[in-house]
């Protein structure tokens, strides 16, 4: 059975989508989407962390572009085997990376034309559905929608370019957030968890040496468009920064 | 397309109509202005998201949808309630939306937060003699420097000026979400795109915060900081960041540089937060007039010109630069003088750029002006270029800031002189009105 060293936990719905690295050769690695037998996501419980290495059982796959990582299995089993933090992002920089926003996902980034500031991609062009990036700096910003908050960050990397309003999917920092918003007993949490988020954390993330974000692309909906999502954004959230609040 | 007004209810429904209708499918029909959008599931979390965003966008109302009740109906009625509202609130901040301000407004210009930042290899003069073939004692000697600031492998003009940006950011108690215009000084970032939109977005500062570059040399900061007040005194611009970031050493690691010249320069970055003040606010430094001009008889004295094959064409000639700087200093101080009707003995500190450290001592001595009340960053990091006016003008914040708590009233000068000779000058008053007039 295939191993794997999951990489991204994303939200999707009410299931996670999850991303594993195989070995490519000896010293690359590529991203694989280990899915459960007839669906996209995985539902909870979901025991798996990033960095848990798992064994899955392959069966046969139809891809569509941009998803041409997908692979679906019969499940994963942890090998009790887990790569710290640190050991992860050196594996991820030996993934698909991209040091600028065209290679991102080998197909030109379309800007919103709707008035804000998200990218967007033809999924026909789309060479994949995931991918790397240093990053130099990063910013969030909090807004309260009907299912409770949505977060959304922009990235500046390390080409000078920025990825502005790109929705937070990773399951780490989104459960962190709001651990955070419980821990703020005020009527309108928003503003200081903005400013905790781009002051206090955003110190933490800059001062890593693991800085690193992975940028995803969701399914394609009728509209052919898919926007760009922050699948992961290493160092991961850390239980001990709730106290700094 | 023109800003939007409180009262223009019929414009403020129809933007967030288009808005609606970008969100929706193709064959959807706009739904009614009382229509709960998401309850009703006309659209998800996502569109509701991309609806505030371009209202932000579109209106320039900050934080737009950051916070919405709970039970609040998420519908276009609603929507253009709480824009009507926003505008309102911006308006009565700053006068007018999207439009000058009130000329009868006593708008002032204030430091609030200053930051600097060095290249982090130090060179002593004796290396610096060696590296640019010099006798034994000229850097030293001659001009006064004991050491250089030269920029780590992995530093640019860019990394340093993120670096004091973040600094006088961090002073200032502001973050880069509030800032409106960006203005940037570099004569050695010459690439595009330009050092202004380089830190624009490293920095991450809102896409609508305006970003330019100004020349000048080493008088750019003093440009900036002119530039900047502009952009200030009209009513949609409220805080401005002004960096001035320079790395003299690789732009002259050329060939055709004399080394007597290249041997006088550092590197670093040196950064100001200005932010309109009402004028009956106390305690920050108020940005008063600015002095500019050029005094062209004197502009042989110096010429750095890009040759064709990567070189530099330098014309350096020392001593008549030496004579017109400090001539051009002494006439800055007293035009400076006039302009704010105060003595240069009243004043507290003189920012002052530094061509090399001798020739303010030079200039102290011929203005009679106490050195204790000149910050020098040139004897320990060298001539920064731009960036030494504004370093100095750092320290002489702080070092007001920490001394004599008591005082009603401190006074800074600052003036530079550029090749060209452009120079430039101005004053910043620090009034306490918690402070009876001695």
């Amino acid at each position: 059975m295939p191993e794997l060293v999951l990489s991204d936990i994303t939200v999707m719905g009410q299931g996670y989508c999850v991303i594993g690295l195989e070995k490519a050769a000896a010293e690359a690695y590529r991203s694989v989407r280990p899915m459960p037998p007839r669906a996209f996501a995985w539902r909870e419980p979901f025991p798996f962390r990033r960095g848990d290495s798992v064994r899955f059982d392959p069966v046969p796959t139809t891809v569509s572009r941009p998803h041409v990582e997908d692979q679906q299995s019969r499940g994963l089993i942890h090998t009790r085997h887990s790569l710290s933090e640190q050991e992860l992002v050196e594996c991820l920089r030996r993934a698909e990376v991209s040091r600028n926003l065209s290679d991102l996902f080998g197909c030109p980034l379309q800007a919103s034309d709707r008035g804000g500031r998200a990218f967007w991609v033809n999924p026909a062009e789309a060479k994949r559905s995931v991918c790397g990036c240093e990053y130099d700096n990063v910013r969030f910003r909090v807004f309260a929608d009907p299912e409770g908050l949505s977060l959304r960050a922009e990235i500046s990397l390390c080409s000078g370019e920025r990825i502005s309003s790109v929705p937070v999917v990773d399951r780490e920092w989104r459960r962190f957030v709001a651990r955070l918003v419980g821990r703020i007993q005020r009527v309108d949490p928003l503003p200081l968890l903005g400013r905790f988020l781009n002051r206090s954390i955003a110190l933490k993330l800059l001062a890593a040496p693991s800085r690193f974000a992975r940028i995803g692309l969701p399914r394609p909906k009728a509209d052919q468009q898919c926007w760009l999502m922050l699948d992961s954004l290493f160092p991961q959230p850390n239980e001990s920064w709730l106290d700094l609040l | 397309m023109p800003a939007l007004q409180p009262r223009d209810e019929s414009a403020i429904r129809e933007l967030i109509r288009k808005l609606v209708a970008r969100e929706l499918p193709p064959a959807d029909s706009l739904p009614g202005d009382g229509q709960d959008l998401v309850k009703t599931g006309v659209i998800d979390s996502m569109g509701w998201v991309g609806i505030l965003s371009g209202i932000e966008e579109a209106t320039a109302i900050r934080n737009f949808g950051a916070s919405w009740p709970e039970g609040r109906p998420q519908s276009i009625r609603a929507l253009a309630s709480a824009v009507h509202k926003g505008l309102g609130e911006s308006k009565s901040r700053s006068g007018t939306v999207g439009s000058r301000g009130d000329a009868s407004r006593d708008i002032a210009v204030s430091v609030a937060g200053w930051g600097y930042s060095l290249g982090a290899r130090r060179l002593g003069a004796a290396e610096v003699e060696e590296e640019c073939g010099l006798p034994a004692g000229t850097i030293l000697g001659r001009a006064g420097i004991q050491s250089v600031s030269r920029a780590a492998g992995d530093e640019t003009e860019t990394s340093l000026g993120v670096r004091a940006a973040e600094l006088a950011l961090e002073k200032a108690e502001l973050g880069p979400e509030d800032v409106d215009v960006l203005v940037a000084t570099s004569a050695t970032s010459l690439g595009f795109p330009s050092l202004a939109a380089l830190l624009h977005s490293r920095l991450l500062v809102p896409e609508s915060c305006a970003a330019l570059d100004v020349g000048g040399a080493c008088v750019g900061i003093i440009h900036a900081f002119a530039a900047a007040q502009g952009w200030l005194g009209g009513s949609r611009h409220r805080v401005a960041l002004i960096v001035a970031s320079e790395v003299n050493s690789r732009a002259l690691a050329r060939p055709g540089v004399p080394g007597e010249f290249r041997g006088l320069f550092g590197d670093g970055a040196s950064a100001f937060v200005l932010r309109q003040t009402e004028d009956s606010a106390p305690a920050h430094f108020r940005w008063g007039d600015i002095l500019s001009g050029c005094a062209g008889a004197h502009s042989s004295a110096l010429s750095v010109i890009p040759g064709a094959t990567g070189n530099l064409d330098v014309i350096f000639r020392g001593e008549q630069l030496a004579t017109a700087a400090v001539s051009s200093l002494c006439q800055i101080v007293e035009r400076l003088e006039r302009l704010s009707g105060k003595s240069r003995t009243q004043v507290d500190c003189f920012a002052l750029h530094e061509p090399n450290p001798r020739l303010v001592e030079i200039f102290a001595a011929r203005a009679g002006i106490p050195m204790e009340k000149i910050p020098r960053i040139a004897q320990t990091a060298g001539n920064l270029g731009s960036v030494t006016c504004g370093v100095n003008l750092c320290a002489a914040l702080s070092r007001l800031e920490e001394a004599d708590p008591q005082s009603r009233e401190r006074l800074i000068f600052t003036a530079a002189v550029a090749p060209g000779l452009l120079w430039a000058g101005a004053y910043l008053q620090q009034i306490n009105h918690d402070k009876p007039i001695s």
